[in-house]
């Protein structure tokens, strides 16, 4: 055998070579996927041809805890599916096992619920604005919104003594009452916060750079959302009023005057990244009118319901939604008429949007996936539960 | 694909003359915007940052941190083993001689039963603060006390018989 006969002939161009799709694991640890996501992601050198989120590193079997667990003992651990979201959590629980009980709940404490509830958002919120400004690439973002995250987080330590899981709402109330120092302070805080968020979009939302990595990326028009189930801030973005505090009002939602911000393609397309940002920036100012009216309505009375001490809900089935920071967060309890739940599903908006980063991604620079990661803010605490 | 095509649309937009120039004009403009908010935190805001070890933020009055049980109140009920969500406290308590000495709690509730072992298991607990609203006699307490680490999680579980434990009473007991 010749030594020429072994050697490849064709010459070497570029249609004549082997190509094929590098698979990539982002995550669990990858500092932009908000926890412990992992995205495996197959690549053609930088466009991501497919992308699969993978779950499950956060399960703690939240749903089947339950099933072992008295009605008012439920509450500590649904604080700690989104635990950036805590009140939200708690609000919808006890919501769910009201409407089952008949409850009525005071009027001094729906006032508080609703405070806390928005304050809650806000703080949600500020934390997406800082943590997507990280992913981005731009630090301070995040200290600015951190320092003002930080004056809800005190308010809420002080009324409930905790700074993330509060068990603050109980079942037929809340549990502290709000002195006159408190509310004096959350009035101070909305008039600050107003010049802070748009301070906050000056640094951040018209930043020529911020622009071009969000406008346009990850597009989700509102079939996208309908059919992936696409919830909240998400689906609002894609030109879709749907807005669960206005259009199935729950607590005194429906007394209070607000709007539901819709995306509008501002700067590029409808439903891109910018507006999902934009929607955000926009609710906290919706919610800090909401904190205004509740301040100027709120009534003396007492704060908690009557509530037996041992909770037996009566046997029934119940499907409850909220609309938390996040999206829609549903609780569908099967109660057989014992002390506890025989089932208790919960139907996190999370989860559903993580699906949608399959949709998002094909066609996408790596770079630009973060962006669209970020954009949708989730917490794998609740994706997982 | 739909929205892949979408995407890749969007990598070779073609770029004009003028376009160039807007895009310089509009990065320079919005960056210094941008920036002169950073300097303006730089000079005009107070530092919020606290040192921690050496500045301390005192906690609020109500603040959920390490339990402590003033067991000489303790009418032994169970009720906040029965209240925790997470089944961390134990609790053996024995029937009190009738001829045996009466004693009351502090606030005049008589003691029936001998509390023999009263142990919280700190590393399972979740400071939700359940078992504390319950105690009829308010003995069991979330301290303000924060700072407590241990070697190995034997010593998380704090029997509070123990001497050593009963006197943090004269530190932490909220009256």
């Amino acid at each position: 055998m010749s030594h020429d006969e072994s050697l490849d002939t064709t010459p070497m161009q570029s249609e004549n070579l082997k190509s094929e799709l590098l698979t990539l694991n982002m995550g669990p640890q990858h500092p932009a996927t908000h926890g412990v996501l992992r995205v495996e992601i197959k690549t053609d050198s930088e466009i991501i041809a497919e992308a699969t989120p993978h779950l499950g590193y956060l399960h703690r079997c939240m749903e089947k805890h339950c099933e072992h667990l008295d009605y008012r003992g439920i509450i500590p651990f649904v604080d700690r599916m989104d635990y950036l979201a805590a009140m939200s959590m708690e609000w919808g629980y006890c919501l769910t096992i009201e409407k089952m009980l008949g409850t009525e709940v005071p009027r001094r404490a729906q006032y508080i619920r609703t405070m806390v509830a928005e304050l809650q958002r806000v703080a949600s919120h500020l934390m997406f604005y800082g943590t997507y400004a990280i992913d981005l690439g731009a630090f301070s973002p995040f200290l600015y919104a951190f320092q003002e995250r930080e004056t809800i987080l005190r308010i809420f330590e002080e009324l409930s003594g905790a700074r993330l899981l509060y068990n603050y709402i109980w079942l037929g109330g809340v549990w502290n009452d709000m002195t006159d120092d408190h509310l004096r302070r959350i009035a101070a805080f909305c008039d600050r916060m107003d010049g802070e968020l748009e301070k906050y979009h000056t640094l951040v939302g018209m930043n020529k750079i911020f622009r071009d990595r969000t406008a346009n990326v990850g597009v989700l028009t509102a079939e996208d959302c309908y059919s992936y189930g696409a919830t909240g801030p998400i689906l609002r973005a894609s030109g879709v009023d749907w807005d669960l505090r206005k259009t199935r009002p729950y607590g005194i939602y429906q007394e209070l005057d607000f709007e539901s911000i819709v995306g509008t393609g501002e700067m590029g397309t409808l439903g891109d990244c910018w507006d999902r940002y934009y929607v955000r920036m926009k609710e906290m100012n919706e919610s800090l009118k909401i904190i205004r009216q509740c301040l100027e309505g709120i009534e003396e009375g007492p704060i908690q319901g009557k509530v037996s001490k041992i909770v037996k809900v009566p046997a029934g089935e119940i499907y409850m939604r909220t609309e938390c920071p996040r999206g829609e967060l549903g609780y569908h309890l099967i109660s057989d008429g014992g002390k506890i739940p025989y089932r208790l599903k919960v139907k996190s908006s999370c989860f559903t949007h993580t699906a949608m980063l399959s949709h998002m991604a094909p066609g996408q620079m790596i770079a630009d996936f973060v962006a669209s990661i970020g954009s949708i803010d989730i917490v794998l605490g609740e994706v997982d539960r | 694909m739909n929205s892949k095509t979408e995407n890749l649309q969007r990598y070779d937009k073609p770029l004009t003359f003028t376009g160039w120039f807007k895009n310089v004009w509009t990065s320079v403009t919005t960056v210094l915007k941008g920036l002169s908010i950073t300097i303006r935190y730089v000079y005009a805001e107070k530092p919020v940052t606290i040192e921690y070890p050496e500045v301390r933020e005192p906690l609020p009055e109500n603040s959920r941190s390490r339990l402590f049980n003033d067991v000489e109140n303790c009418i032994s009920c169970y009720q906040c083993a029965t209240a925790c969500p997470v089944d961390c406290i134990y609790i053996a308590a024995t029937r009190r001689d009738k001829e045996a000495e009466k004693i009351k709690t502090k606030d005049g509730t008589a003691i029936r039963l001998d509390l023999q072992q009263y142990t919280i298991d700190t590393a399972l607990c979740c400071y939700c603060g359940l078992c504390t609203t319950v105690c009829p006699t308010h003995c069991l307490t979330h301290s303000t006390d924060y700072e407590f680490s241990a070697y190995t999680v034997n010593d998380m579980k704090y029997d509070y018989l123990a001497k050593d434990i009963r006197m943090w009473r004269d530190r932490i007991v909220k009256d």
